[in-house]
């Protein structure tokens, strides 16, 4: 339940998100994420985009790893 | 492995601090911690404990028992996310249900369900809403769209939870926390802020196999310093201040209120029910539901699998009578429960 799914905006309207994950295309609420953009990486919950996200896990454990070593 | 990934185990493999019980709150992240093959690489002295962060699993009996009472004695439809149906309620569960003519049906999102009120006028919807921070605005956003478009057959029976005073109730269980990295999407990072004040340390983590090293190699260098630590290792979702309209969502539609957690007990102040103004959209205030108390199968543990107290391999009905095709508990039942990933890699 609680797996999110990390998906890419094709486009917004009235509140509603359709996302592309790995291909698979879905329309999402996209009330509780502001200024969002075609383009744009987002984190799905059971049918509502929650957080505006970064496409890549590495980079982000570079950051996280040079600020541990 | 990239040089990073490399630098992460290379931490993990050769930790020679204290001994360490680490809790992953969230079942999702026990499940890809198994199947990624992490369990391996820790030392002796580092261990992996699971905790109360599967919703389904920390859903009480009775729950069970008013979905059903609402579908067999009200005829409502019951929609609900999949993992529920098969957990037990004190004489069957919501599968059991159906076979006495309850009608159930699996919904990916309470937006789903709202659109099944809509097309179906005749039929009494209702959606189980359980689920911690992470789910809850959905939750929310289904009551505040019925009721903005006059819905009259669409309702929510609520068990939603909320992390803090779950994390004080387990005080002393681990000596770190993997925090639940969707939660914390909406509620930041202050939650875990506050902890570390307080004395507890644990890391927001993501789920992805170089997300999970980098945090479990974050835990194990910080507690060579033996005071209290907080990093965000999952920034690129987990922002400071989380999602504040999701917030604002859910304090207009909801409020705190006291809630059992399976094996924990009550704790107050750690559900939310939906505000008086949403009266119309409470199943239970709709349908004047009586006070419904379950009863637990008296051999199932996982009161105590949730908790850290013990694992699931210790329960006598693990692996024999309690297994996915017939649980006997709920964490048997869900993808996130400690039992089925238990089950499902190993430990039997």
């Amino acid at each position: 339940m609680c797996v999110g799914l990390s998906a890419k905006v094709v486009n917004v309207k009235d509140g509603t998100a359709l996302i592309d994950a790995n291909g698979a295309k879905r329309e999402v609420s996209a009330d509780l994420l502001e200024d969002l953009e075609p383009g744009d990486y987002v984190m799905v919950h059971a049918g509502v985009a929650i957080a505006k996200i970064t496409e890549s896990d590495e980079e982000e454990a570079n950051d996280v790893m040079e600020g541990l070593l | 492995m990239n040089e990073q990934a490399k630098k992460a185990r290379d931490i993990i493999v050769n930790y020679k601090g204290r001994p360490l019980r680490i809790m992953e709150v969230c079942g999702t992240h026990t499940h890809e911690i198994f199947k990624l093959g992490l369990r391996k690489l820790l030392p002796e002295n580092v261990e992996l404990i699971s905790g109360p962060g599967c919703p389904v699993c920390v859903t009480p009996v009775g729950f069970i028992d008013e979905a059903i009472w609402l579908a067999l004695e009200k005829g409502c439809v019951i929609t609900t996310f999949g993992d529920l149906i098969r957990v037990p309620g004190t004489e069957m569960s919501l599968a059991g249900a159906r076979a006495k003519g309850a009608v159930v049906r699996p919904v990916y999102s309470p937006l789903d369900a709202v659109e099944m009120a809509r097309q179906n006028p005749d039929e009494q919807i209702v959606f189980l809403a359980v689920g911690f921070e992470t789910t809850t605005p959905s939750a929310c956003l289904a009551a505040e769209t019925a009721k903005k478009e006059g819905l009259t057959n669409f309702s929510l029976l609520t068990a939603n939870k909320t992390m803090p005073n779950a994390y004080a109730a387990l005080e002393g269980s681990a000596d770190a926390f993997l925090y639940p990295g969707h939660v914390n999407a909406i509620t930041g990072t202050s939650i875990c802020e506050d902890l570390k004040d307080k004395g507890v340390s644990g890391v927001i983590a993501g789920f992805t196999a170089s997300e999970l090293l980098t945090a479990l190699a974050v835990i194990l260098k910080n507690a060579e310093k033996d005071e209290p630590f907080f990093v965000n290792c999952y920034p690129r979702v987990v922002k400071p201040e989380g999602n504040p309209p999701a917030q604002k969502l859910i304090e207009k539609v909801m409020e705190p209120c006291d809630t059992e957690w399976r094996g924990l007990g009550v704790i107050p102040m750690s559900g939310m029910k939906l505000r008086d103004e949403y009266a119309d959209f409470d199943a239970r205030k709709k349908y004047a539901m009586p006070e419904i108390k379950g009863r637990p199968n008296p051999a199932c543990r996982c009161g105590e699998v949730l908790q850290g107290k013990c694992k699931p391999c210790d329960c006598k009905v693990f692996g024999k009578v309690c297994t996915p095709e017939h649980p006997v508990g709920a964490c048997m039942v869900s993808d996130e429960g400690a039992c089925a990933a238990y089950y499902q890699y190993g430990g039997i």
